[in-house]
């Protein structure tokens, strides 16, 4: 650094130190805890020995933990595009002139909230028993049989419920940016003439992607770690077809003796979502940049 | 400026109103359920959707008994308010300290990396830890679980905070430290209000994470005899037996206080706009 | 926002977290010169009882004061309590693969010298020695209170088309075809949620399988391939008598139809009856032992140590908490516990049988009865995800890779325990 430290920086450095110890003794610390626990046979209590990289190379010729990634990623690709599809479009028309506007906002908040238990038995009665009757009624092959039963489509029943919780959250934030939109620009290209259609995209949706970033990273992440709508719906089935990786290092790892095995699955999923994150962050910095 | 006043779009508030049925048809559900008997519990469909054979409070009465409601409640809402301040305090002035200096600084890029990427720490792999931590600091109770979040939480906000910030021109910062205002006044006098939006939109996803989480308090709260809803609520699951009706009734009483923190929020999101506080 | 005002509301944060934390500091009261017992058990279920029990002790006992603790989530609670080193005295758990992993980590204390453990019941003191990974010298548990699991049915139904408890398995066959011929479900099953998938299997196995299978596969003696291929060839069987696509169907929506009539049997244990009763409190159930032999002298009731109490190691006070042992196991505590929880005394004796598991009465008393299979599996092995694998693969040599699975799989999971049995083994005889 060429001159001396400005006043500026020496208040930003006394706010983030404190911040960062704070972070390091309650996040770093702990999680470097749990990788050393990666390299024993530790079972979540009483002795243990170390195996060295054993539970790594297991790890990598592990069917079930090989099968919970595809189903992880299939689950959390299809799962990001319908959420930030759909909730852009729900804070579209959230935030533009409607009648019930803060009603409306309330309701379609609600699926967050609802706890899992909740969840869990409204929706399996829905897949279970409602949707096979009408399908029944209407002669729908693909809906007489429970979507949770079926192998090849229960990630499907399991996607539906995650979407329809997750929309609510990334409303939210899509919202809080459409905020900082200056009501002028619309309606200096209102003057213009311009379609709603290109409106938005040369318009709105430039001065929106900081927060179209913050959604995908943000939704990524909550969709990779699915746990709730598993536990809730499916506990990883049928036959093991909705293994999560999250629901797998939580089950096998605290319920199960697997603690060393699982926090080296936990260890190696880490690196895997930040380097998507990274990934995600780098490519739509370059965006905001272009815009 | 002009006020003007924008036309309804009725094909929009229709379209809106009707998809409200995705949430309202569950939602009937739950309620039905909620006022339910046991022995009125059945696996056919018109049965399930049908009205309860009586409506009474009673189910709402043994749920808030079971749960010893009030001090649940009260616990619930001291944790997550205390969360929710601490949160907009400290993860606000973080998220602007490094949202300023990001571009500048390479430090504050990794920094923020850091602890952005702290957000995909399974939470599986710091239980352990961090039970043992907090035990041993003596932070085995509600201190310590409002401490947690805001860790957890922390990663999350800045990226928000951060990310609201690139929308926000720096001109009224510098034009503060032109006058000579110090960098820690022109923050909290100009920037923090302007971030009102954020603050609320903080609050409510801050908020959502920390209502309903079941893990964090019970790993780390268990044994000081205090209960947050949700780990009140466990009481109605036992390995073989849940008692959906009473559950049901509980949870719907659960999510009251935080619809209604949600909708107070909202305001808070649109009238940081009707101040003129964001203007390009 | 001025910067006074933020000032003060700092202030009042900081405040508040103070407050917090010292509310926090003054919880866990000493009582005065009494000492003090803490018992965890893992059955929340079972609070009411033991809050009785727990006042009875207190009431008659002077130098020594008990709280019985049930919390939810005991499990999870008991392993983040073992890792703070914060350990009560006693703890009620079942007798499953959990003890033996406690007991393996050394955390049980020996109590061979109480004199109650003489009084338990010979098969289920060797169904707990048998949870012993390595045989250990010395007794670690005190069992409590057993379940039993077999087939449960709709009494009535059965009276009044005078059908009988089936005793053999071409009965149990005879009588779902009788029960479809009358145009009713014989069976449900609810094999969504996977546990469920052990109720049958446990209780097919522990007719058609050695109790110790488990640790003979350890030691290498035989293979699951072998033992279980009749297991898996009943289940499939099975299939035929219950609900169509079962894996559609839960705990929750299984223990509803049997409630509503909609099947005359459920093969699950006992465990379930409150969850059935509490749709449908005017049903009459019954239970009997599953029908697994052709021969009924071969089959075998399928109960399990549903509650054993055990002291742990570190524990100071070994005397009063051999009171609380005692008291414990005597008789009309028993009674207590066995009234509000139903099930079946650990303890040799004169015990009322609960009116639904009459039709057990002649295997209880007379001994006949073998541990669930399941309590032998590591939980992260996930055999009820596998038996519901295999249910749902439909092919000819469906249980060929099944059993082979198991196999391969048994051995991957317990290779740290099969490492220490066949030492074990070795050792003991060279020793010879």
């Amino acid at each position: 650094m060429k001159s001396k430290m400005t006043n500026r920086d020496k208040t930003f450095w006394a706010v983030i130190i404190p911040v960062l110890i704070l972070f390091f003794a309650f996040n770093t610390l702990p999680m470097i805890k749990g990788m050393i626990y990666s390299f024993t046979n530790y079972r979540g209590y009483g002795s243990y020995d170390y195996v060295g990289l054993r539970n790594y190379m297991d790890l990598f010729s592990d069917a079930r933990v090989g099968k919970s990634y595809l189903f992880t990623f299939k689950y959390a690709l299809a799962g990001t595009v319908l959420v930030n599809v759909l909730s852009l479009v729900m804070a579209l028309g959230l935030n533009s002139c409607i009648r019930f506007k803060s009603a409306l906002r309330g309701i379609y908040f609600v699926p967050n909230i609802l706890g899992g238990l909740v969840i869990g038995y409204i929706f399996s009665f829905i897949f279970t028993y409602i949707l096979p009757a009408v399908g029944m009624a209407w002669d729908i092959g693909w809906m007489k049989n429970s979507f949770l039963a079926s192998e090849k489509y229960a990630w499907i029943g399991v996607l539906v419920v995650g979407v329809w919780q997750a929309v609510a959250m990334n409303t939210i934030i899509y919202i809080s940016g459409l905020q900082t939109v200056p009501q002028e620009v619309y309606e200096a290209s209102m003057l213009d003439g311009a379609s709603k259609w290109k409106e938005f995209w040369s318009v709105t949706f430039p001065l929106v992607i900081p927060f179209v970033t913050i959604n995908l990273v943000l939704s990524t992440k909550n969709l990779l770690m699915v746990f709730d709508q598993i536990m809730s719906l499916t506990k990883g089935g049928p036959a093991q077809s909705t293994e999560s990786i999250s629901y797998l290092i939580y089950r096998n790892g605290m319920d199960g003796g697997q603690f060393g095995f699982q926090s080296a699955n936990a260890v190696i999923f880490f690196f895997v979502i930040v380097a998507i994150s990274i990934f995600q962050m780098t490519i739509m910095n370059k965006k905001e940049e272009q815009l | 400026m002009m006020e003007k006043t924008q036309k309804t779009n009725w094909v929009l508030t229709i379209v809106l109103v009707l998809g409200t049925v995705t949430v309202f048809f569950p939602l009937y559900m739950a309620f039905v359920i909620a006022f339910k008997q046991p022995s009125e519990m059945t696996n056919d469909v018109a049965g399930a959707l049908a009205l309860p054979a009586h409506f009474s409070l009673e189910n709402f009465r043994q749920a808030m008994e079971v749960t010893d409601f009030w001090h649940s409640l009260g616990n619930s809402l001291l944790i997550t308010l205390v969360t929710i301040a601490l949160s907009i305090l400290i993860h606000s002035i973080a998220g602007y300290v490094i949202g300023r200096s990001m571009a500048a600084k390479k430090s504050f890029r990794l920094i923020y990396l850091y602890i952005v990427s702290g957000m995909f720490v399974p939470f599986s792999i710091l239980m352990m830890p961090l039970v043992k931590q907090t035990a041993q600091m003596g932070l085995g109770n509600r201190a310590g679980v409002i401490l947690l979040y805001l860790v957890f939480y922390m990663p999350m906000n800045v990226l928000l905070y951060t990310g609201y910030l690139k929308n926000i021109p720096v001109a009224l910062e510098e034009a503060a430290d032109i006058d000579g205002a110090s960098t820690w006044k022109t923050y909290w006098t100009i920037v923090f209000p302007m971030m009102k939006p954020m603050h609320a939109t903080v609050a409510i996803l801050t908020a959502l994470g920390t209502w309903n989480d079941v893990m964090t308090p019970l790993v780390i709260m268990s044994g000081t005899g205090q209960n947050t809803l949700p780990l009140a609520q466990l009481n109605f699951q036992t390995q073989f037996g849940t008692n959906y009706n009473l559950a049901f009734s509980s949870y719907i009483l659960a999510l009251i206080p935080i619809l209604l923190f949600y909708i107070i929020c909202q305001k808070q999101i649109l009238n940081g706009v009707a101040n003129g506080a964001v203007k390009g | 926002m001025s910067k006074r005002k933020i000032a003060r509301r700092w202030t009042a944060m900081v405040f508040m977290a103070v407050g917090i934390t010292g509310l926090a500091g003054c919880a866990g009261s000493e009582t005065e010169g009494k000492v003090e017992v803490e018992l965890v058990s893992y059955k929340p279920e079972a609070v009411e009882a033991f809050e009785k029990i727990q006042d009875r002790f207190n009431e008659t006992h002077q130098d020594i004061h008990l709280t019985i603790d049930s919390p939810n989530e005991a499990m999870t609670i008991l392993k983040t309590r073992f890792i703070r080193e914060d350990y009560p005295q006693i703890v009620g758990i079942g007798g499953d693969i959990n003890y033996s992993n406690f007991l393996d980590a050394d955390l049980f204390l020996d109590i061979s010298d109480l004199e109650e453990v003489t009084s338990v019941k010979q098969s289920y003191q060797d169904m707990s020695k048998e949870l012993e990974f390595v045989p250990r010298e010395g007794v670690y548990c005190l069992p409590y209170a057993a379940n039993a699991a077999g087939i449960l049915y709709n009494k009535d139904l059965f009276e009044k088309q005078g059908w009988e408890v089936p005793e053999t398995w071409n009965d149990f066959v005879s009588l779902c075809k009788e029960i479809e011929a009358e145009g009713m479900l014989p069976l449900y099953f609810g094999y969504k949620d996977t546990w469920t998938c052990l109720a049958p299997w446990n209780a097919l196995a522990v007719g058609l399988s050695d109790s110790d299978t488990c640790n003979e596969v350890n030691l290498g003696n035989t293979t699951f391939s072998e033992e279980y291929r009749e297991v898996a060839d009943k289940m499939r069987e099975l299939l035929s008598f219950g609900e169509p696509n079962p894996y559609a169907y839960s705990y929750n929506d299984a223990c509803t139809a049997f409630a509503r009539g909609e099947s005359a049997m459920y093969p699950i244990g006992s465990y379930a009856i409150p969850q059935i009763l509490s749709v449908n409190p005017d049903l009459n159930i019954g239970s009997f032992p599953f029908p697994a032999n052709e021969n009924e002298a071969d089959n075998v009731l399928n109960s399990g140590i549903d509650l054993q109490f055990c002291v742990m190691k570190d524990c100071e006070n070994k005397e009063a908490v051999y009171e609380v042992l005692r008291f414990l196991y005597e008789d009309e505590t028993i009674q207590v516990y066995l009234d509000n929880q139903g099930g079946i005394a650990c303890k040799e004796g004169d015990f009322d049988i609960p009116g639904e598991l009459l039709d057990m009465k002649n295997y209880i008393e007379g001994d006949r009865m073998a541990d669930f299979q399941d309590h032998h599996y590591p939980s992260e092995m996930s055999v009820d995800a596998m038996i519901q694998t295999f249910l749902l693969n439909e092919s000819d040599n469906a249980a060929d890779i099944f059993l082979a699975q198991f196999d391969s799989d048994w051995k991957r999971y317990n290779r740290d325990l099969i490492r220490k049995v066949q030492q074990y083994q070795k050792e003991r005889e060279d020793g010879k």
